[in-house]
């Protein structure tokens, strides 16, 4: 493996991102809406809020818009290529396949990070600069989660762009994917949870017991691990996802639930070299 | 001449050294300016770049796509410093083969050799040999030619500043930063010649060059080629144009329905099928007497009056005897032409249903 091949390409990815504007765009997009959340956000007091309340009313729109950029970057990375003809050239190199994806994860995963680094960041400065309580840690853990949870999906994009033919199909399976963990899997599992507890026990006051089950498979939901992790790691963090209302259990930590992520990342970005290396082009 | 591919002790750069067995060639490394010599090994470059010995080995290759077989057990070997045609119809398995001897598409069976070095189990050190330029060309739209190159130029271990040169070699000079998403198809095909030929490859692969080019176009790629091969360069091309294979290759392949009918030179295959020149003889005045004179040679196939003109389809033998007979039976012979069988004709032959 040669590590100059890999930096080669990931440097591409970045130029050429930064050629289409994809990063200034995305960067700003991030900025303004936290700033509107910080100085809008708040019903019951006007102006600027502090770090802490901005990453409560971030947390929501994150969950859905982290993972659709993700998607939206890394949909095409393998089938857009070949689909354009230019893998064709960039495989008859002496460049290995493997060499090929993870440069491209690689530029894309720093496509990614910049931008949320550069617009949460810009923005959290200019908060910070007009509010007395400022907890940089907690805005820092926001930042480093949020990166975790775009890392997932770039990777999950990453995989479904080696599996299909076609890069309108992958795109088709990129929002798929969106609804599938935004939508679909925490209405799904609150199902399965409505439909095996005694709600009457809850109506009648009762505190309601969420078994392990629930929560084990809140695991495979990045979203679901993202708003827990907030919660665990920085404290309670709203969210539209019915999931996320129920208590996060006392088994889930900090560690697990990073852990959960990073084998999220590993898990779908060798499914991608395993389905790339067989790949014909 | 051998060219052979060396690594820089300290920075671990490719680079291509070209020369005599046994001459000691003074390099620095364009990447990290690291001074030193390097002697043309005499065993490897006899045994591995040796006139005769194949520089392209392609053996039973084999590809299936489901129930449907693109390439049946094809196999040709193209030697050292020789221009090889690859033709056939559309959909008779070229590109197929093509991406199997890059190891882009995964054959069912069969090997391909580059130098020796098995593409299928070594892909990555065969494939330092070679520069491509396939038939659809595709750059990044969002970079200039130069970006576009020099990124292609980091890969290949090839030195950047040649990127600057091959762009204005290839007439593209004045694009500056204009996105390779802007250019005409004529541009980007040029600019995909310049990629193959980066790093000055012992081996060209070259799908359709011309496809989508002015005349000057073609006429630019056409003398690249004829220049790479005058430099040794061990040159496979496949294209529709005929006239331009012939013009260039030393010898042809060609494929139908996934299988090889046929290999050798133009004139060789014309012999295999029979094919025999036309000689056009015009007259001052035409007469039957003229007419059945030649029609009455021995050797002489066909004969066709058009005016005061014969079309004679006969072997190339029989010219002298062919304006004798015109002679003696008055005719005034104001002009003669003889036209050999075309790779046309060859090609028509060999991939008819």
């Amino acid at each position: 493996m040669q590590t100059n091949v890999i930096l080669s390409i990931a440097k591409k990815e970045i130029m050429d991102n930064i050629r289409n504007k994809w990063i200034i765009l995305v960067s700003v997009m991030f900025a303004l809406l936290t700033l509107v959340v910080s100085y809008f956000g708040s019903l019951a007091s006007r102006g600027w809020q502090d770090l802490g309340f901005t990453i409560s009313g971030m947390a929501n729109l994150v969950t859905f818009l982290v993972p659709i950029i993700a998607l939206m970057l890394a949909y095409a990375a393998i089938i857009g290529e070949i689909e354009r003809g230019s893998m064709n050239s960039l495989l008859s190199l002496s460049a290995t396949r493997f060499e090929i994806i993870i440069g491209k994860f690689l530029g894309l995963a720093g496509v990614l990070c910049f931008t949320i680094i550069i617009g949460f960041g810009a923005a959290g400065l200019m908060i910070a600069a007009n509010v007395s309580n400022v907890n940089y840690a907690d805005y820092g853990i926001f930042i480093g989660a949020t990166m975790l949870l775009g890392l997932v999906f770039l990777s999950v994009a990453l995989f479904f762009s080696t599996i299909f033919n076609k890069r309108s199909t992958a795109m088709g399976g990129a929002i798929f994917l969106w609804f599938l963990f935004n939508i679909i899997l925490p209405i799904v599992f609150i199902g399965l949870l409505a439909a095996t507890i005694d709600i009457t026990k809850f109506a009648l006051g009762n505190p309601i017991v969420v078994p392990d089950w629930y929560h084990a498979l809140n695991l495979f939901n990045p979203t679901s691990v993202y708003s827990s992790l907030l919660t665990i790691a920085i404290g309670p963090v709203s969210s539209m996802n019915a999931s996320s209302m129920i208590p996060a259990p006392a088994w889930y930590s900090s560690g697990l639930l990073i852990g959960v992520l990073l084998a999220g990342i590993i898990v779908f970005f060798v499914l991608a070299v395993w389905r790339f290396q067989r790949k014909d082009i | 001449m051998a060219t052979q591919l060396v690594k820089c002790p300290t920075c671990k750069t490719t680079i291509t050294v070209s020369g005599e067995s046994g001459e000691k060639i003074f390099l620095t490394c364009p990447q990290c300016n690291q001074k030193g010599a390097f002697i043309i090994p005499e065993e490897k470059s006899a045994k591995t770049m040796g006139t005769n010995e194949a520089t392209i080995e392609v053996n039973g290759l084999t590809k299936s796509y489901n129930h449907f077989t693109a390439v049946n057990n094809v196999s040709f070997a193209v030697k050292k410093g020789e221009i090889f045609g690859f033709l056939g119809p559309n959909g008779a398995g070229k590109t197929t083969t093509i991406k199997a001897m890059l190891d882009l598409i995964h054959a069912n069976t069969g090997t391909i050799k580059i130098n020796g070095i098995d593409v299928r189990t070594h892909g990555k050190e065969a494939k330092k040999y070679v520069g491509y330029m396939p038939e659809k060309v595709a750059f990044y739209d969002n970079l200039t030619a130069l970006q576009n190159l020099r990124f292609y130029a980091e890969i290949k271990h090839a030195p950047k500043e040649e990127c600057i040169h091959l762009i204005e070699e290839f007439g593209l000079g004045d694009t500056g930063k204009k996105r390779v998403g802007k250019f005409s198809k004529g541009m980007v095909q040029r600019l995909g010649m310049a990629r193959a030929i980066l790093g000055n490859p012992p081996i060209l692969i070259l799908d359709e060059p011309s496809g989508g080019l002015d005349p000057r176009g073609v006429v630019l790629i056409r003398d690249k080629i004829l220049e790479m091969k005058k430099k040794g360069t061990t040159i496979f091309v496949s294209s529709h144009i005929l006239s331009e294979i012939q013009e260039i290759c030393d010898r042809v392949g060609i494929i139908n329905k996934g299988l090889l009918v046929a290999q050798d030179t133009v004139e060789g295959l014309s012999k295999k099928l029979n094919l025999k020149p036309q000689i056009t003889v015009t007259v001052g005045s035409m007469s039957a007497k003229i007419e059945n004179a030649v029609k009455k040679l021995p050797g002489v196939d066909s004969v066709k009056t058009q005016g005061n003109t014969l079309e004679i389809v006969c072997d190339g033998t029989m010219k002298a005897k062919v304006i004798l007979a015109i002679s003696t039976a008055g005719g005034n012979i104001q002009n003669i032409q003889t036209k050999e069988p075309s790779l046309e004709e060859v090609f028509m032959r060999y991939t008819e249903a």
